[in-house]
């Protein structure tokens, strides 16, 4: 492309052409951040639920931090990765929804270091997720994760019925439908999406 | 009447630039290189005339060890811009 005078159709034709360029696709691999926290949160509640049957010994609930120090440096990395050159309007919606939640995680997260029996922990966390993931499915206007975001938000007030070892098996039964069945719907979209393109 | 078309935006590489900022929150300049087509030194100078315009923000800052320059559209340009469809409708009629 140089730099030629156009004349007014030739205009709004390349206006045209360059807004197509930039509607909403999949990205490749968009569903991978919600295969990472769901894989790590379902693997480390296991963990935890058979570590504290094992052995009895509340120490291992320590584990649970497992999910942040692995989770936060991991997807940065894959953030940086997929990284695209170009950031839509809907995409810095999203962003700013986790940001919010995952500082407000964080926050919960440092309270309980203080005083462990001050907040139902798992419940909290589990409203605040599947809350962004409701969120994002909505904005993104995919189906799968606002519907799993919804189940998720039910299911976060079951927490709140069993018992404090179960809630760890819901938290993972949570993990799995909230987040790895939509992350997996995702990509197999995206590759759908790609398969199409190059029939075209 | 005809209203005048911008000088600035009614020229193929910058207009190109303008449309794809317009629908973006921001876009580094790999990514405007590939959509536009355009060659580096190219765009480098229209990047430079919009915004000194004042229609573009550019900010450059590193991606790990590479240096990346980003592209943001300006409430100036968006103006420009608007005004530019409603002289070009006018033409066309």
């Amino acid at each position: 492309m140089e730099e030629k005078i156009l004349s007014e159709k030739e205009s709004l034709e390349l206006i045209s052409k360059m807004i197509s360029e930039t509607k909403n696709k999949l990205e490749r691999g968009g569903g991978n951040i919600f295969l990472l926290w769901g894989y790590l949160g379902v693997c480390v509640s296991l963990i935890v639920y058979g570590l504290l049957n094992f052995t009895e010994n509340y120490a291992v609930q320590w584990l649970w931090f497992l999910i942040p120090v692995i989770g936060y440096p991991a997807m940065f990395f894959m953030k940086g990765k997929s990284h695209t050159g170009s950031v839509t309007f809907i995409g810095s919606v999203i962003s700013k929804i986790w940001i919010v939640i995952g500082v407000c995680t964080i926050l919960v997260s440092i309270s309980i270091l203080y005083d462990y029996t001050l907040l139902p922990i798992l419940f909290i966390m589990s409203l605040l997720v599947t809350a962004g993931v409701t969120m994002s499915g909505l904005v993104l206007k995919f189906k799968p994760a606002a519907v799993a975001g919804f189940i998720g938000i039910v299911l976060s007030f079951v927490l709140l019925l069993v018992s404090w070892k179960s809630q760890i098996l819901v938290f993972a039964a949570m993990s799995a439908i909230m987040l790895i069945i939509p992350g997996h719907i995702l990509n197999s979209a995206f590759r759908k999406q790609q398969k199409n393109a190059n029939n075209v | 009447m005809f209203k005048e078309l911008d000088p600035l935006l009614h020229s193929q590489l910058r207009l190109a630039v303008i449309s794809l900022l317009m629908s973006l929150e921001e876009a580094d300049f790999v990514f405007l290189r590939e959509k536009t087509g355009a060659t580096a030194g190219n765009l480098s100078v229209q990047l430079e005339k919009l915004s000194e315009a004042g229609y573009i923000e550019v900010a450059k800052s590193f991606l790990g060890k590479r240096p990346r320059t980003t592209c943001r559209i300006t409430a100036q340009g968006q103006k420009a811009f608007e005004e530019y469809i409603e002289a070009i409708k006018g033409y066309i009629g």
